[in-house]
């Protein structure tokens, strides 16, 4: 017997990314969904960016790996709230993850979380959590052939972070055909260009944050 | 590499139904995957194999439909398809003012139940 079932597969996340959402606007918080490749520089942003954002935004972070704590002690070193996921394996973070993390983050003492997902080009954007906005990390390194290598990353995320610029002099990454790439892709992207390193333009990125979660 | 979750979800979807509607086992399931979404249909395809195992899924065999990327060109007015996960600009007229309608599809549509 053939039977007619019409269902998205991914489903079951999505209904429990909109708990989550309901969470997070209940605590009135606003959370960003931090994807990037394999050493882009996710965990060096975080921090800059809880540097930047001292004494302005109480920031709770989660950080997603594979396995390991080194990313969360980092964390936890500047004083921040953080949970870490080992997901043993998978290759994404996952509503349901989230749903069973934030049950120990103090989500009403906070303004910001960063959902750091796990280093991954291609899986994480498919899986939603609850978060405000999806942000993208590219280092320049990577080569200026990922937009349309990995297009779904680009066209899913809402922000664009180019990293390492102070590499700029260094590689053959045409950083002009990364945006132009991009825009392509998703015309609404918004684009800043950053070193963690130095930390050059951070300040751009922490005041947009600042815009939104007012 | 998350086509393993992909497979469990799907099999949990399939299962649940079954239960619900007092079905005993499933023979076949048919699923729509776009171009644009990241799944590689082999690696679902072995891993829905491999967790079909001891569920009513059990001799199940999965068709995967695959739906490539196509849209509407707002310059010339036509519907179009294209190979890549992406499109830049209408393969017909080269415009860049279009919307896309098809290829992120990943669903679930039909299953043989018995």
């Amino acid at each position: 017997m053939k039977v007619k079932v019409v269902t998205r597969i991914l489903e079951a996340n999505d209904r429990i990314a909109v708990e989550n959402r309901k969470l997070f606007n209940e605590a009135d918080i606003y959370v960003i969904n931090l994807m990037s490749a394999p050493g882009a520089g996710k965990t060096s942003l975080i921090e800059r960016t809880i540097k930047e954002l001292y004494g302005k935004l109480r920031i709770g972070v989660i950080e997603g790996d594979i396995a390991g704590t080194e990313d969360a002690r980092r964390i936890e070193s500047l004083n921040i709230p953080v949970i870490q996921i080992n997901t043993g394996g998978a290759c994404h973070l996952d509503a349901n993850m989230i749903n069973e993390a934030i049950v120990d983050l103090p989500l009403k003492d906070l303004d910001l979380l960063i959902i750091e997902n796990v280093g991954n080009l291609v899986c994480p954007a498919e899986f939603k959590v609850g978060e405000d906005v999806k942000v993208m990390l590219l280092s320049i390194a990577e080569g200026d052939d990922k937009p349309l290598k990995y297009p779904l990353m680009f066209q899913e995320s809402s922000v664009l972070i180019l990293n390492k610029i102070d590499l700029l002099p260094y590689t053959n990454a045409d950083i002009g055909k990364i945006k132009k790439d991009s825009l392509s892709l998703n015309p609404s992207l918004k684009i800043f260009e950053v070193s963690c390193k130095t930390g050059e333009r951070i300040g751009e990125w922490a005041e947009w944050i600042q815009l939104q979660v007012k | 590499m998350h086509e393993v979750s992909i497979a469990q979800s799907l099999l949990d979807i399939a299962t649940e139904n079954c239960k619900k509607n007092g079905y005993k086992g499933i023979e076949s399931i048919k699923v729509k995957i776009g171009r644009a979404s990241a799944v590689v249909p082999d690696a679902l395809l072995f891993a829905f194999d491999a967790m079909k195992i001891d569920t009513i899924a059990e001799k199940a065999c999965l068709t995967i439909e695959e739906i490539p990327v196509g849209g509407f060109c707002n310059n010339c007015n036509s519907n179009f398809t294209v190979e890549e996960a992406y499109v830049l600009s209408c393969p017909r007229c080269g415009g860049t003012s279009f919307r896309i309608e098809s290829g992120r599809e990943l669903d679930i549509y039909e299953m043989e139940v018995f």
